[in-house]
């Protein structure tokens, strides 16, 4: 496991973690100015925190009512 | 000019939602998972483990335009997928919570509502798009072998009229019926509609917008536009023309019945 981890190019698998990063940030931010959601609060927090990726792409879609 | 408020209201709205944040990431995550997962097959094949000592699996080696289709082809279905259901209230949810009401009272006209949304959308798509494929561009150079500059530029282009007749598509849907799920539905339907009918009657539909992706890694292998791509492209804009014409006479149509 450890070889297979230095083998690993970071300068190319980088910028999935970095855009990674930057949805569940913004994602959080918007989250935490919102009050017009869909279901509730926590649930979406749990979704955007726990689920890779995929969960702030569904907030950003289903989360809010507007 | 009432036009460019309306789109301004527009772009302002898609930045205050952060449309314009997530929607190029996805497209850039979409468009380089296939070239950098592809590149790091071996390893991930050795680190899952569990085949027989000696066994030798032979992966091909990919071309550079083949690297491309790939980021073409999953954003042409999950790439499609996110902008059907990002786009999918841009009009419903305003009917239906009243807001397009409110905007409509004011002598805005119909079409100025409809084209200013639409426009809004194709800036944000086409936005997403060049960045998504300027990183797939990048990674291609790097990790496979070299592709013009001028290729990634007019894949863009071509690809972009896709995208395009697809933000049409959901426009239309849009003025048709007014909840955000069922226009999802029925965007979806309609493309995977065409892309049958596309399979199955191929040699009259030649020229039929879902070819445009194989004419495009033709243009790319062979270096030239071909006048198929060129027709091709052409009945694209036609239909989304139509589409958006569509639209506005079926919107004005149902909200002057309600």
């Amino acid at each position: 496991m450890q070889a297979i981890i230095e083998s690993i190019n970071w300068s190319i698998v980088a910028p999935f973690i970095v855009i990674q990063g930057i949805l569940m940030i913004v994602a959080i931010l918007d989250w935490a100015k919102a009050d017009d959601f869909r279901g509730s609060r926590w649930l979406w927090f749990f979704i955007i925190v726990v689920i890779n990726t995929i969960g702030p792409i569904i907030y950003f879609i289903f989360g809010r009512r507007r | 000019m009432q036009w460019m408020t309306l789109f301004n209201k527009e772009m302002v709205e898609n930045w205050r939602n952060k449309k314009w944040i997530w929607v190029p990431l996805v497209i850039i995550l979409l468009a380089i998972l296939d070239p950098i997962s592809n590149y790091y097959l071996p390893q991930i094949i050795e680190a899952v483990g569990g085949l027989p000592d000696g066994a030798i699996i032979n992966l091909p080696e990919f071309a550079p335009a083949e690297v491309v289709m790939m980021s073409l082809s999953q954003l042409s279905s999950l790439g499609v997928l996110v902008i059907v259901l990002m786009a999918m209230g841009t009009i419903a949810s305003e009917r239906k919570s009243g807001v397009s009401e409110l905007i409509l009272v004011k002598p805005v006209s119909y079409r100025n509502y409809i084209t200013a949304k639409w426009a809004a959308l194709l800036a944000l798509v086409w936005a997403a798009l060049f960045v998504g494929l300027l990183a797939s561009w990048y990674y291609t150079n790097i990790l496979y072998g070299d592709l013009s500059f001028k290729s990634f530029l007019l894949i863009f282009i071509f690809y972009g009229l896709w995208l395009t007749f697809v933000i049409s598509i959901i426009i239309f849907f849009n003025t048709l019926v007014k909840t955000p799920g069922l226009v999802a539905f029925l965007s979806i339907l309609t493309i995977m509609a065409m892309s049958i009918m596309t399979q199955i009657f191929g040699h009259i539909l030649e020229w039929s917008p879902n070819n445009l992706s194989s004419y495009i890694y033709e243009m790319v292998i062979a270096g030239e536009v071909s006048s198929d791509l060129v027709a091709t492209s052409v009945i694209t804009i036609v239909l989304s023309l139509i589409l958006v014409f569509a639209s506005i006479f079926t919107f004005k149509a149902k909200e002057l019945a309600s």
